[in-house]
């Protein structure tokens, strides 16, 4: 790249700005923004209601190590562009609207469970057998243990598996655009097109600047849900 | 700019050199293989196949590059000599060596043919299948409102969601020219594939009412749907040309020019509707559907 198109792509990206459509209306950053976040809350929310209760029992009976793992490795190895391209065939065919959200935010479900699910039974698991016993030892039910225990003791690892799934969807959700829904990938799917790199770069660095958000809110959250008695600092 | 200029230069130099090289070989079918190119779609293959086939049967050697991929590629490979024979759209090779490709079919291929000269590579007499930004609606859209032609879109255009390729809302040949020139203004715009499967899922859903597709697209049909007519000439004409390095013409002589010429004014534009038909929605074989419209336009094999 020489010094001419790196002017270039910095006047497109202060044009693209300056451009009031790109404040207000439908393909404006405000409204992308929105869609971007709310797919990715969504997409996790729904994640961790359908993943989080097995993992929470498979963990406290101490089983599902073979499950976890298997979960993390295929989650691991199937690429984000190919589960969104195949919900996307797969909801059309059984007639859903193609401009729906729907097949992103199955695709999106689908890359935040393997980490919930994995860290959720690894949290519970990790918690010293010798306290669970003490627990049970001075009486407490089942449910007690799980629920005033081992949950606390877990909920950093548990805490860090949501965090992982929430950058990665937000990162995913990126390539939505690539199958005509919305969010932030618009600016790169559509700049591309049209050969405005300073679309793309705003576009990037929005989608950068809202995972570093969202990774240091939740590393946040993930300290202060650490029980004090286990903190390090 | 710069690198394209280059490219131009040294193209129009190693054609210098090898049409000097070529001069004195007469009229025969005998030398060096010709290499014929394809883009990287079925109709691109198709065609390729019908020149590459017809030359088979008349005796020349022929070798193989289909799906070489886009204009970005074929074309500098076409000037190296890397290939000699591709099926070219006169519009879009017009604009891409700088001219201004028009709805006249015959002023475009002027200008594109003058112009592809100058880099060693010359065009034969085109075909009047053509395949250009098609604007559809379904029957049932066409029949509410009573739409036929594009100018017919301006009292409902208020009310329409309009869906094509994300670069539509910045090309003359598209959004742009359909505000301009028809003073259109749709309610959305829908930034949805190349007339690809989820355009086609858009439109068919109802999700659009407007859909950008390619006027040869089998699918149309297909479904039944309604090209409406560009009665004000926004779009350029694309019909298909061979375009051929000069100094095979050279080595080759008239009976193949002729040859490939009397092929390409066959190709019709239902045969190419057809043809793409058969090649995306059926799954069948490019070549195979060339053999077969070489059989019946009168190209047997020998």
């Amino acid at each position: 790249m020489d010094e001419g198109s790196q002017l270039m792509v910095w006047d497109q990206a202060v044009a693209f700005l300056q451009d009031p459509t790109t404040w207000s209306g439908p393909n404006s950053i405000p409204f992308r923004l929105w869609q971007h976040i709310w797919i990715s809350v969504a997409a996790t929310v729904i994640a961790v209601v359908l993943v989080f209760p097995l993992a929470l029992w498979l963990g406290h009976k101490r089983r599902g190590a073979d499950i976890a793992g298997a979960a993390v490795n295929i989650g691991r190895a199937i690429p984000s562009f190919g589960i969104l391209v195949l919900t996307v065939m797969l909801l059309l065919e059984l007639g859903v609207s193609v401009l729906s959200p729907w097949p992103v935010l199955v695709a999106l479900i689908a890359l935040a469970a393997p980490p919930v699910f994995t860290n959720t039974i690894a949290g519970v698991q990790g918690v010293a057998p010798s306290t669970v016993e003490a627990a049970r030892g001075m009486g407490l039910t089942e449910g007690q243990v799980v629920g005033r225990v081992e949950m606390p003791l877990a909920s950093p690892v548990i805490v860090e598996g949501l965090r992982i799934a929430f950058v990665q969807v937000i990162a995913t959700a990126t390539l939505g655009a690539l199958v005509a829904w919305g969010g932030l990938g618009r600016f790169i799917v559509d700049g591309f097109s049209q050969q405005n790199q300073g679309k793309v770069l705003v576009g990037a660095f929005l989608v950068a600047l809202l995972a570093v958000v969202a990774e240091v809110g939740l590393t946040l959250v993930q300290r202060a849900s650490t029980p004090r008695g286990v903190r390090i600092d | 700019m710069r690198r394209i200029f280059r490219s131009r230069a040294v193209g129009a130099v190693l054609a210098l050199a090898l049409v000097a090289t070529a001069c004195g070989s007469g009229d025969s079918t005998e030398g060096e293989p010709i290499t014929v190119a394809s883009f990287n779609f079925n109709e691109s293959v198709i065609v390729a196949e019908i020149y590459a086939q017809a030359m088979e049967r008349a005796g020349y050697s022929v070798e193989r590059s289909m799906n070489l991929g886009n204009r970005e590629v074929v074309k500098p490979a076409l000037e190296s000599g890397e290939i000699d024979l591709v099926p070219e759209y006169i519009g879009s090779i017009n604009g891409f060596l700088g001219g201004t490709p028009t709805a006249d079919s015959q002023t475009s291929w002027d200008e594109a043919k003058a112009l592809f000269e100058e880099l060693g590579v010359t065009l034969l007499d085109y075909s009047p299948a053509q395949d250009k930004n098609a604007y559809v609606v379904t029957a049932e859209t066409a029949s509410a409102n009573g739409l036929t032609t594009i100018s017919d879109l301006a009292p409902v255009a208020g009310e329409f969601r309009f869906g094509g390729p994300p670069e539509c809302p910045e090309r003359e040949f598209c959004l742009l020219g359909l505000e301009t020139v028809y003073g259109l203004e749709f309610a959305e715009f829908v930034p949805l594939d190349a007339a690809g499967p989820i355009t086609i899922a858009a439109l068919e859903g109802g999700d659009v009412d407007l859909a950008l597709l390619f006027s040869s697209q089998g699918v149309i049909a297909e479904k039944g749907w309604v090209v409406l007519e560009d009665d004000m000439g926004l779009q350029p004409a694309e019909n298909l040309v061979p375009a051929i390095r000069m100094d095979v013409v050279d080595a080759y002589g008239d009976d193949l020019t002729t040859l490939l010429s009397e092929v390409s004014v066959l190709i019709l534009q239902d045969d190419l509707t057809e043809m793409n038909k058969r090649a995306d929605i059926d799954g069948e074989d490019p070549a195979v559907i060339a053999g077969e419209w070489l059989d019946e336009n009168g190209f047997p094999a020998s």
